[in-house]
């Protein structure tokens, strides 16, 4: 087994405990904890490929490449780091808004269980100000 | 041309940056935006534009307005206006035209994004702009069914991500074509995301509660547009590879059938229309190329009822035909549920035609025989006119106002089906064939009928009985305010929580990889 091979099995195993994470938590806090193991877990899945050729920076200074290439054959591969930066902006602005919304509703019911906030007549439209 | 294409994404992001400045211009800002994206809609049907673009070199950004796009694009367009225009007299928050100009924005993006990434950003923009706008109202329940919508959707969108890193893995590209030569997990990957954005099958079970208990304005845009930015991928993908479109077929009739039955049985106005919508979702994946027109047909039906839906003061269904609807909203209420239904000269029926007249064999009946079911659907509001009784606590029924919205939401499904994007299609249909359609949609309507007869017979109902039953306080105490949620009846099995969420798109996801192969 080679070391991607085996670094991809444990990207997959941080992802299916992140999913088991998401179902099986009652708190909705520890859910939007547990999506966000998942989250990681796909950023780091692309890491992985865009670093499964080379690991060196590809750059360009003017028309030469800083790293020489005959130094260095393996480039990592760029177009999956883009991506994932912009998988990590959003990832983490959608966790900040879950976040603040987990807050709001920690204020009225601290328990924060999903089970009682799944409740379809719980105090919220009756007994409301 | 391209710069008209980007000035023409770019423009409702640059209205929402105006706007956060200058308040006053926010709602023409909606309104001038939305005449874009339908002269945008115009453009890409007749190819007035390129219909595909490339920017960033080929592993860059791809665009392609093109047929498939323009009539989502036009159904964004409209709905987005009928909403504000529906809102004009109401005090709003400021924020609140704002965030419908990104959500307008971001869905435009989605329907023309034609690479994995770009679809994958714009779906997130749309998933953010829709928890905010239900939020927005600040009660519990809002924030409620705002983070349940957001922790569904970012981890559906999570899977739709690993999916287009494996694609990347094999393929090297992000581009739509090379889902073609995708492995199944890649595909099943792909489909759950786009699956749950465009609301078919049990993926789609979020949008019942959603709808009954955030603002029904925003209900309109989910119904109307929001499933469009997940439809119209879906419908993209399936026509690159081949192997995900028996399965789509049978996922989308067993939504239909899925969605009529939960509708039939349900006693609340605003979860028998989110019902129907997945039923109806349902049938628009089944076929890419009738796709467009259904969606638009049902979209434009679908928004206007919820817009409706505000001015109905008690959204029980029980009891329904003892409260009479003013005729300002009779009308509008009448054409959009038969244009669902399929009655002849609207454009629901056109749809509906070409749906089941391209489908092969059976699946084509069964297409017929949910049709009948739908007609059964809608029957339950379909009620004489007249004066709402005074007393029993409908003050505000009592001269209710038209909806504005929904008026031009009807207007345009009225205008539209004779206009050039479905006369083509009118045209080329031989009288013979025409007649024959018609009679078999009186034959449809007939059945539906008689099956909604049956079902409402004092004798043959303990479903309705029950919820009469139950619905009863509701209707008796207006303290409850017109939005407190119709207490389920005790039949109904506890689907909708957010752990069966997450649960059944997990198994959706399961018999996705199992259906279409496992190859790793």
């Amino acid at each position: 087994m080679t070391a991607f091979r085996a670094l991809e099995l444990m990207v997959l195993l941080a992802v299916l405990a992140g999913l088991v994470g998401l179902l099986w938590h009652r708190n909705l806090f520890l859910k939007v904890l547990a999506m966000d193991v998942t989250s990681t877990a796909v950023i780091s899945l692309f890491v992985l490929i865009a670093a499964r050729d080379g690991l060196i920076t590809p750059i360009l200074q003017g028309d030469t490449p800083v790293v020489d290439p005959r130094a260095a054959l393996t480039y990592a591969d760029p177009i999956p780091q883009a991506v994932t930066l912009t998988a990590i902006v959003i990832g983490f602005s959608v966790q900040a808004l879950l976040l603040l919304a987990t807050t709001l509703l920690a204020g009225r019911d601290p328990s924060l269980d999903v089970a009682e906030l799944d409740q379809p007549e719980a105090a919220g439209s009756r007994a409301g100000p | 041309m391209n710069p008209i294409t980007i000035a023409w994404l770019l423009l409702p992001l640059l209205a929402a940056f105006l706007a956060a400045l200058l308040p006053v211009i926010a709602r023409g800002g909606v309104l001038f935006t939305c005449l874009g994206t339908a002269a945008m809609a115009l453009a890409a049907q007749q190819s007035w534009v390129p219909t595909s673009l490339q920017l960033l070199g080929p592993l860059g950004i791809t665009l392609r307005p093109d047929g498939l796009a323009a009539p989502f694009l036009l159904l964004n367009a409209l709905v987005c206006a009928a909403v504000v225009l529906d809102g004009w007299r109401r005090p709003q928050s400021e924020a609140w035209p704002l965030l419908l100009l990104v959500l307008h924005g971001s869905v435009n993006s989605a329907i023309v994004a034609a690479d994995l990434i770009s679809i994958y950003v714009a779906l997130e923009v749309v998933g953010i702009a829709a928890f905010l706008l239900l939020v927005l109202g600040g009660g519990r329940r809002q924030v409620w069914v705002g983070v349940r919508l957001m922790l569904v959707s970012n981890t559906v969108m999570l899977l739709f991500l690993i999916g287009c890193g494996l694609l990347y893995l094999e393929q090297r590209s992000f581009a739509l074509a090379a889902v073609g030569q995708a492995g199944g997990l890649v595909l099943a990957l792909l489909a759950v995301g786009l699956l749950t954005k465009a609301e078919v099958f049990v993926a789609g079970l979020w949008l019942p509660r959603t709808n009954a208990e955030g603002p029904l304005e925003v209900s309109a845009l989910l119904s109307g547009t929001v499933v469009s930015a997940g439809v119209v991928p879906l419908l993209r993908i399936s026509a690159e590879a081949a192997s995900l479109l028996p399965v789509l077929r049978w996922l989308g009739i067993a939504s239909a059938a899925g969605g009529v039955l939960l509708a039939l049985l349900e006693p609340d106005l605003r979860r028998l229309l989110a019902w129907s919508t997945l039923a109806q979702m349902g049938l628009v994946v089944i076929l890419p190329a009738v796709g467009g027109l259904y969606a638009l047909g049902h979209g434009l039906a679908k928004a206007a009822l919820f817009l409706l839906a505000r001015h109905i003061p008690d959204p029980a269904l029980a009891g329904w035909r003892q409260r009479r609807l003013a005729p300002r909203l009779w009308w509008p209420l009448m054409l959009a549920s038969l244009s669902i239904a399929g009655l002849p000269p609207l454009l629901g029926f056109l749809a509906k035609e070409q749906l089941s007249s391209q489908l092969p064999g059976a699946a084509g009946w069964l297409v017929t025989a949910l049709g009948a079911g739908t007609v059964a659907v809608y029957a339950r509001i379909w009620a004489p006119p007249g004066r709402p009784q005074s007393g029993a606590g409908a003050g505000a029924g009592a001269e209710a106002p038209a909806s504005t919205g929904a008026t031009l939401l009807v207007s345009a499904l009225l205008l539209l089906s004779v206009s050039p994007w479905a006369l083509p299609l009118w045209t080329v249909m031989p009288p013979r064939v025409l007649a024959g359609a018609i009679v078999k949609s009186a034959f449809v309507f007939a059945a539906g009928l008689m099956l909604h007869r049956l079902l409402t017979a004092p004798a043959f109902a303990p479903a309705s009985a029950t919820a009469s039953a139950t619905a009863s306080p509701t209707a008796s105490a207006p303290a409850l305010g017109p939005t407190a949620p119709i207490p389920a009846p005790p039949w109904r099995p506890p689907l909708e929580g957010l752990d069966e969420l997450l649960g059944a798109i997990v198994l959706l996801g399961a018999v996705l990889v199992g259906l279409l192969g496992w190859q790793p």
